[in-house]
């Protein structure tokens, strides 16, 4: 009984080590582990580089075995290492983190906020057809901070966050200022005074589910260090929260990278097939959905700003030269070097796609004005 | 190993074995049976980087690259480079265990640290005399941007 009215919200911090030897960079994960596990209430999962893991390995088959929130620590973008998760099987919603890398400021989000909304009348995002659980997920790039200070802080506003929320009782505090998810009033009050103590099917981190882990997955340590031998991949990865399921990317791709689901939405069925370096079909996504996490170009690999076709590129208004060559025209380009390579003849052309994608904008609607502006501010980088 | 020569790098001995030849990029090359030209970092390239901790290549066996064309990128305790390729041609090998272990560039740079393997034109190569010479050159320039860099 008094265990379990313990108000800590259980979390699991899982810390993707990135592929540099570079021994300051070891040294800020080891940090981060060791102090996060004196945290009451977290867990701490040393993985090799996401990425590079198999979707069937035992890395991913026991961060399956996980149902609390998770921080996610990786040296990637934020949002390229939340979809690598997801398209691994550990889903959940995108928690908001304040550690970020520099750049992507209050601004910005409030811009991708308006623009999200705006265009969210035209295009369905595939999320929004096929929700990912309550759960949260905070991804955190590594290369924020060199500070194990910043981390701890950041995990201790985490937690400090999911407790007010799973303690407030519907409380109006939270709710309006963050999108956590909703608990039903019943499930809050089992969790405040629980009456069965064998309940374990609540999302809201009854003490049970922390019980499950401990003899399962963590035994009585709060640190679990999973190793698995991985080689170096390349493969796109999906950002359905961008993602309209638009076909772009499987007519483009002609080396059988993407396939559909049993409902017809897009996936990245043999990310092996990928070739090595190759980018060509994130150039070509509308909604920039399309993450490369390794790829030098910051945009192509997930970056929070410049990342999104939503957001305007006023650039050439200010004079900026025009490149050499629009996206379609690189992406063409990029695809035949590959077809080359594979020893098939290139396709050259990029026409078909340019027209339809010119089509597609033609047919959107444009409630007003602005939009008809943004769209057009928008078709200037095809 | 057969003969050397040396450059100075303030108090470091560089040494670049006369069995082979050298690339402008700082890189040793060296004739394979199979005709491919086989490269690694030369002494003055693994000095300047000194422990190196992570390497990525983008290429693989097959491509056709142009010279100078981006190849991969580096990270070591005193950089991070992009790498480009020293000659235009087809890749014919990598040394994919770099990939999981780079510190063999340290530990046995003009052996087992070789990087790749490209058939191809090897006119831009330099003999191991004219690479010390472009090295005198390139040191100069070398000191005063590690000096800029420092300061700035």
């Amino acid at each position: 009984m008094p265990e379990i009215q313990e108000p800590i919200r259980q979390l699991t911090a899982v810390l993707s080590a990135g592929q540099s030897r570079n021994p300051e960079k070891r040294e800020l994960e080891q940090g981060i582990a060791d102090c996060l596990a004196n945290l009451p209430g977290v867990k701490v999962v040393c993985v090799p580089h996401l990425y590079d893991l198999a979707r069937d390995g035992e890395v991913y088959r026991k961060l399956k075995e996980i149902d609390s929130d998770i921080v996610l620590f990786s040296w990637l973008y934020d949002r390229a290492a939340h979809w690598i998760l997801d398209r691994n099987g550990i889903r959940g919603q995108q928690g908001e983190v304040y550690l970020k890398l520099d750049g992507d400021d209050e601004q910005d989000e409030e811009l991708d906020k308006e623009l999200d909304s705006s265009n969210q009348a035209d295009d369905e995002r595939v999320i929004a057809s096929q929700p990912r659980p309550a759960r949260m997920i905070y991804s955190i790039d590594l290369r924020t901070s060199t500070q194990v200070q910043d981390y701890v802080q950041e995990v201790a506003r985490i937690q400090q966050l999911a407790s007010d929320q799973s303690l407030a009782g519907g409380g109006p505090s939270m709710a309006e200022s963050h999108s956590l998810p909703k608990f039903m009033p019943e499930t809050l009050q089992r969790f405040v005074t629980p009456t069965n103590d064998s309940y374990v099917g609540a999302q809201s981190g009854a003490e049970m589910e922390n019980a499950n882990h401990k003899n399962t997955l963590f035994g009585a340590s709060s640190v679990l260090t999973i190793t698995e031998h991985a080689t170096r991949r390349w493969y796109p990865v999906i950002d359905f929260s961008r993602c309209t399921n638009c076909m772009e990317c499987i007519d483009f791709c002609l080396f059988g990278v993407y396939g559909v689901d049993t409902v017809d939405t897009i996936l990245v069925e043999q990310p092996d097939n990928c070739r090595k370096g190759c980018p060509a079909c994130s150039r070509v996504c509308p909604q920039n959905a399309i993450i490369f996490p390794q790829h030098k170009t910051p945009a192509i690999a997930g970056a929070p700003v410049d990342s999104s076709g939503l957001k305007i590129d006023l650039s050439k208004l200010f004079g900026a030269p025009e490149s050499d060559e629009d996206p379609a025209a690189v992406a063409a380009r990029e695809r035949d070097e590959q077809l080359i390579l594979a020893g098939r003849a290139p396709v050259e052309s990029h026409s078909d796609l340019s027209d339809r994608l010119a089509q597609s904008a033609a047919t959107k609607k444009k409630p007003d004005e602005l939009d008809s502006l943004l769209d057009e501010l928008d078709s200037l980088d095809l | 190993m057969s003969a050397e020569l040396v450059f100075m790098m303030g108090e470091y001995q560089a040494v670049f074995p006369v069995d082979r030849q050298y690339a402008k990029n700082h890189m040793w090359a060296s004739r394979e049976p199979s005709g491919s030209w086989r490269f690694g970092f030369s002494a003055y390239a693994v000095r300047l980087l000194q422990d190196v901790y992570f390497l990525d290549l983008t290429i693989e066996p097959g491509m056709e690259l142009s010279e100078r064309q981006e190849i991969g990128s580096i990270e070591s305790k005193k950089a991070e480079s992009s790498l480009y390729s020293p000659i235009a041609g087809r890749v014919s090998d990598l040394n994919r265990q770099l990939l999981e272990d780079p510190s063999m560039i340290n530990v046995d740079k003009y052996g087992r640290g070789w990087l790749f393997e490209i058939n191809g034109d090897e006119s831009p190569l330099l003999s191991s005399n004219d690479y010390l010479q472009h090295l005198s050159a390139a040191w100069q320039v070398a000191q005063r941007t590690i000096k800029g860099q420092a300061n700035a």
